[in-house]
C-alpha cells in the first residue's frame, strides 16, 4: 500500500516546494472555475497573461499593485516570525494613510518636497505603529489574543477614516464627494518613466532588505527568532519577551502604515474610499507564500499583483467577474498550506523500506 | 489465582543507540493495581506506550488472555480494552466535557446517551464532573476524571496511569485514589507509573521496578511486607561506581550560599522549603532526589527563571533577598537545563546560532551592540565541535539534527565558555549513552577547577562518581548533607531519597 510517512528532517527548499504546490493547485482550481463559466481555461489564462505582459505599461501596473503588498507582506511576516498573527495590517495601513494625509494637509501644508516626503513617510510609519501598539500591549500585558484584536481594530480604523473624509476633513471644494482635498504637490511621491510606479516601490524593496538584515544580522532579530521558535529557550536565555512583542508589533504596524502612505501619496493623492481594499489581508498570503523570508516577499507580492492585474483583464476581455482573482488568491493560500503539510511527508511505495530516521525518534519524547 | 488480562513477553524497543526497553516480561491481572517504578528514563513510559499502541515494540509480543495481538495505533489497543491516561491530557479545551466524550466515543453513542452515561459512570466510580462545562474551565483533577470516564465509556479493562498525581493538588490525589480503589473492586487491571513510594505502598498489589530499560523486579506483594527501605534500594540500585579519574582540587572560597531558601509550587504549597547549603569553588555539590521532590523548582529559582518566596542568597560575596535574587539581572551562572531539546537549545536554528543563546552579549558589535557577529559565532561553534568531539557536519547544521549526546555536549560547551563562577547541571546525562555520559562527567570534573559545580540528578551512580558532597532532597527539603568520601554515610543516600531518616 502506498502511504505517507513523516519526514525526519524537512526537505531542502521546503518553501519552494510549498510555493510550487500552491501555484499548481491555484492553476487547477482556476481551470475548473473557467470551465464552469463555459470558457476555455487556456484562453482565459492567455487573456490574463496578455493583460499582464502585453506592454510595459500593463506590466508596470503589476508593480503598482505589488508595492502595498510588499509592505503589508513584510508587516505580517515580521509578526509571524514571533508567532504573532497580525491580521490588522489593513487597519494599520488605514492609519498610515490618515497620518500621511493629515501631515500633508494640516501639519506641514506648505513645506517643500524634500521635507514633506520624509515627513509623510515617517508619519505613516508612526501612525501604523501606534495603531498596532494597542493589540501589542493587550497581548503582552494581558495575554489577549492578538488575532481577534488586530482584526476587529481594522473596522474601527476604516470607520474612523470614513468619518474624517465624510466629515471634518472633507474637501470643501469637492462638490460633496466624500474625500479630502488633494494633497499638496510636494507630498506626491515621484513616479517613474511615465508609469504609476512611485517612490513607494523602491522604498518597499529597501524595507525588505532592511528587515532581512534586522532579522538575520542583528541581536534584536536573533532574539525574535528564538522567541518565535522556542519560548522556553528564550526565557532560559533571559530574553525580554514582553518587550519584543511590543517592538515587533510596532515594526509590523509601521510597515503596514507605509503601505497606506504609498497608496495615498503615490496613487490617490487624497484620502478617499478605495484605500482599504484588502491589501492588509493579502499581505498574509504574500508573507506565507514567501515563507516569511523578507527577500522573497517582493517576488510573492509581484505574483499576487500579477494575479490582480490579470483578473481585471478577465473582466474587460472575457466579461468574467474580476472577483475570480480572489478565488485564485484563495486557492493559492490553500495550496500553500497543503504544500507545506505535504512537504513534511514523503511517499512510501509498497515494499520500500521506511525512512530510517523516522524510527529513531528522540528518546526523550518517549521515556 | 486468575489468569492475566494481558502479558508482555520479551518486549524490546530501541531509540537509536539507547535501549528504552530490553526483554521485558510483565503480566497484569484483573482487580489488581500494578505499580511501575523507576527513575526518569528507565523506560516505564515507553513500555506503557507500547502497551497502549502508541509505539510498536521492535521485538517481543503482547498477549491478551493468551492470544497474541499487534497494536498499530492507540485506537486498536482501545478496541482490546487497553487505555492510558497520559500526563498531558488529550482533551480539546474549548469543547465541553460531553462534547469531548462524544468525540472519543465516535458513533457508539448519541448525545443523549452520552449524558446519561457520564452520569452513570460518575455515580458508579465517584468521578463527579459537570458535562456541560468547557474543558478549559476545569481543574487538572477534573480533566483527569474526564480522561478516566473516556476510557471507561469505551469499556477499557486495563487502565494505565502515567504519573497521575504529578499535576494534582493533595485533595485531588485523595479522590483519585478513591477512584482507583473503586476501579480495582470492579475488576479492572490498573497500572500506576509513579516515582512516589508513598503511593505505591498505599495502592499497589503488584510492584515492578525498571532500571535502564530492564525489568529488574516484579512481584506480587502484600503491602505490609515490603518496606520503604527495600523499595528505595530496589529502585535506586547500588551499581558499581565507575572509576572516574578524579584529580584532587583545592577547595576555594564559598561561591553560593543559601539560607532558608524557599519557593512556592504552582500547584500551591511550597515546592522547596528552608534550603540551607553552601557550595565552594573546587567542589561538586550534588542534590539528589527522586523526581518531583522540589529539585526542579529549586534549580529554576536559583537560575532566576522563577521567583523564590523567602530566604537569602549569598552569591560571589553579595547578599540578596529572595525577591532581589529573581531580578538580579547580570549573574555569573552557567546552567545546563534538564530539557535540552526545548529549553537548552533551539532545534530549528543552527549550532552557531545556538552557541549564542545564553551568550548573546559576547557577539554583539557595532553601535549599541546592535549587530550580531556571525563570523565569530560560526568560528566558536566550529571550535566547540572540534574540542568536544561533537558529531556534526558544520556549525551551520541545525541543532535539532544532533543526537541527544551531541546536543548535550554542545550545550555544555556553550555554558563552559561563559567562565561562570557557578555551574549548574540539571540531569545532565539523562537518556544519554555511556560514551556521552563519560564525556559530560569528565567535563564537569574539569569544570570544578574554575568554578563551583551544582549537580542536580536522580542518578545515584552519577552522584557517587562525581560528588564531593551530597544533599538529599525529599518533599522539598534537604534532609541531610553527606560527605561523599564517607562510605558509611553514602549507604544512607538511597534511604534518604525515600524519605527514611534513620
Amino acid at each position: 500500500m502506498i502511504r505517507l510517512e513523516k519526514r525526519r528532517d524537512p526537505v531542502r527548499g521546503r518553501g519552494f516546494v510549498a510555493a510550487g504546490w500552491a501555484t499548481v493547485i491555484a492553476f487547477i482550481v482556476g481551470c475548473v472555475i473557467f470551465a464552469c463559466f463555459g470558457i476555455d481555461p487556456i484562453a482565459a489564462y492567455a487573456a490574463m497573461g496578455k493583460g499582464i505582459f502585453s506592454s510595459f505599461d500593463s506590466f508596470s501596473e503589476v508593480l503598482v499593485k505589488a508595492t502595498p503588498l510588499i509592505f503589508t507582506g513584510l508587516a505580517v511576516a515580521v509578526a509571524a516570525m514571533m508567532m504573532l498573527w497580525n491580521i490588522g495590517a489593513e487597519g494599520q495601513l488605514v492609519w498610515g494613510g490618515i497620518f500621511a494625509a493629515g501631515t500633508a494637509l494640516y501639519v506641514f501644508p506648505g513645506a517643500p518636497a524634500w521635507l514633506l516626503v520624509p515627513a509623510v513617510i515617517a508619519a505613516s510609519a508612526l501612525g501604523g505603529a501606534a495603531w498596532s501598539l494597542i493589540p501589542a500591549v493587550l497581548r503582552a500585558k494581558f495575554q489577549v489574543n492578538e488575532i481577534l484584536t488586530t482584526l476587529l481594530l481594522n473596522y474601527v480604523a476604516i470607520i474612523y477614516m470614513e468619518h474624517l473624509f465624510y466629515g471634518p476633513w472633507r474637501d470643501p471644494a469637492g462638490f460633496g464627494f466624500p474625500g479630502t482635498a488633494q494633497l499638496p504637490e510636494a507630498a506626491h511621491l515621484i513616479r517613474f518613466a511615465g508609469t504609476r510606479i512611485s517612490l513607494g516601490f523602491p522604498l518597499a524593496l529597501l524595507c525588505a532588505v532592511l528587515l532581512y538584515y534586522l532579522v538575520n544580522r542583528s541581536a534584536w532579530g536573533y532574539q525574535v527568532r528564538v522567541i518565535g521558535r522556542e519560548q522556553r529557550a528564550a526565557r532560559y536565555a533571559g530574553f525580554n519577551v514582553t518587550g519584543k512583542v511590543l517592538t515587533v508589533m510596532m515594526l509590523s504596524g509601521a510597515f503596514a502604515g507605509m503601505a497606506g502612505m504609498a497608496e495615498v501619496c503615490g496613487i490617490h493623492y487624497r484620502l478617499q474610499t478605495g484605500l482599504a481594499v484588502g491589501y492588509g489581508y493579502d499581505g498574509i498570503i504574500v508573507a506565507w507564500l514567501a515563507g516569511l523570508n523578507p527577500l522573497a516577499i517582493p517576488f510573492a507580492a509581484v505574483l499576487l499583483g500579477a494575479l490582480f492585474v490579470g483578473g481585471e483583464q478577465l473582466q474587460s476581455v472575457l466579461g468574467l467577474p474580476s472577483t475570480i482573482s480572489l478565488i485564485l488568491e484563495g486557492a493559492l493560500l490553500f495550496g500553500l498550506f497543503v504544500g507545506q503539510v505535504l512537504s513534511g511527508y514523503r511517499l512510501v511505495m509498497p515494499g520500500r523500506s521506511p525512512d530510517p530516521g523516522v524510527a529513531a525518534d528522540k528518546p526523550e519524547a518517549s521515556v | 489465582m486468575s489468569e492475566p488480562v494481558i502479558a508482555l513477553h520479551g518486549v524490546c524497543k530501541r531509540f537509536g543507540p539507547v535501549w528504552a526497553n530490553r526483554e521485558v516480561e510483565l503480566s497484569l491481572f484483573p482487580g489488581r493495581v500494578h505499580a511501575l517504578l523507576g527513575e526518569n528514563g528507565a523506560g516505564k513510559s515507553t513500555l506503557m506506550s507500547i502497551l497502549a499502541g502508541r509505539y510498536r515494540a521492535d521485538s517481543g509480543r503482547i498477549a491478551i488472555r493468551g492470544s497474541t495481538v499487534d497494536f498499530t495505533a492507540p485506537a486498536k489497543a482501545l478496541e482490546y480494552g487497553i487505555g492510558m491516561v497520559y500526563q498531558r491530557f488529550m482533551l480539546i479545551e474549548p469543547m465541553t466535557v460531553a462534547e469531548n466524550l462524544a468525540l472519543a466515543a465516535g458513533r457508539k453513542y448519541d448525545r443523549k446517551s452520552i449524558a446519561e452515561l457520564i452520569k452513570q459512570t460518575a455515580e458508579r466510580y465517584g468521578l463527579a464532573v459537570d458535562p456541560e462545562k468547557p474543558v478549559f474551565e476545569l481543574s487538572m483533577g477534573e480533566r483527569q476524571r474526564v480522561e478516566i470516564i473516556k476510557l471507561l465509556m469505551l469499556d477499557a479493562d486495563v487502565l494505565i496511569f502515567d504519573e497521575p498525581t504529578a499535576v494534582l493538588t493533595p485533595p485531588e490525589v485523595e479522590s483519585l485514589f478513591a477512584v482507583i480503589d473503586r476501579l480495582r473492586s470492579e475488576d479492572k487491571a490498573i497500572v500506576l507509573i509513579t516515582h512516589k513510594l508513598e503511593e505505591v505502598l498505599q495502592l499497589a498489589d503488584d510492584i515492578s521496578i525498571m532500571r535502564k530499560g530492564r525489568l529488574i523486579f516484579s512481584e506480587r506483594i502484600d503491602q505490609r511486607q515490603i518496606s520503604r527501605q527495600q523499595l528505595a534500594r530496589l529502585m535506586v540500585g547500588r551499581d558499581v561506581v565507575l572509576r572516574v579519574d578524579k584529580k584532587p582540587v583545592t577547595i576555594g572560597e564559598t561561591v553560593l550560599a543559601l539560607e532558608r531558601f524557599s519557593g512556592d509550587s504552582p500547584l500551591g504549597g511550597p515546592a522547596f522549603a528552608e534550603v540551607t547549603l553552601e557550595i565552594r569553588k573546587g567542589e561538586i555539590f550534588s542534590i539528589i532526589g527522586v523526581a518531583g521532590n522540589g529539585q526542579a523548582g529549586l534549580v529554576s529559582a536559583l537560575a532566576g527563571l522563577s521567583p523564590a518566596a523567602s530566604g537569602r542568597v549569598m552569591f560571589a560575596g553579595k547578599i540578596y533577598t529572595a525577591q532581589q535574587w529573581d531580578k538580579a539581572a547580570a549573574r555569573d551562572i552557567a546552567y545546563i537545563p534538564e530539557d535540552r531539546y526545548h529549553t537548552g537549545s533551539v532545534g530549528s536554528m543552527s549550532i552557531a546560532d545556538n552557541f549564542a543563546l545564553t551568550r548573546l552579549p559576547a557577539y554583539q558589535t557595532g553601535l549599541a551592540g546592535f549587530t550580531l557577529d556571525r563570523e565569530q559565532m560560526a568560528a566558536d561553534g566550529s571550535r566547540a565541535i572540534a574540542a568536544h568531539n561533537i558529531k556534526a557536519g558544520s556549525s551551520e547544521d541545525r541543532a535539532g539534527s544532533l543526537s541527544g549526546g551531541n546536543l548535550q555536549k554542545m550545550i555544555l560547551a556553550r555554558e563552559l565558555t561563559r567562565n561562570a563562577r557557578l555551574f549548574i547541571a540539571e540531569q545532565p546525562t539523562q537518556g544519554l549513552d555511556i560514551a556521552s555520559t563519560e564525556d559530560i562527567w569528565r567535563a564537569l570534573l574539569a569544570c570544578r577547577e574554575q568554578a563551583a559545580v551544582l549537580l542536580v540528578t536522580g542518578d545515584l551512580k552519577e552522584v557517587l562518581s562525581l560528588s564531593d558532597r551530597i544533599g538529599v532532597i525529599f518533599n522539598g527539603r534537604i534532609l541531610d548533607i553527606i560527605d561523599a568520601r564517607d562510605g558509611n554515610q553514602v549507604d544512607r543516600v538511597g534511604l534518604l531519597m525515600a524519605g527514611v531518616q534513620a
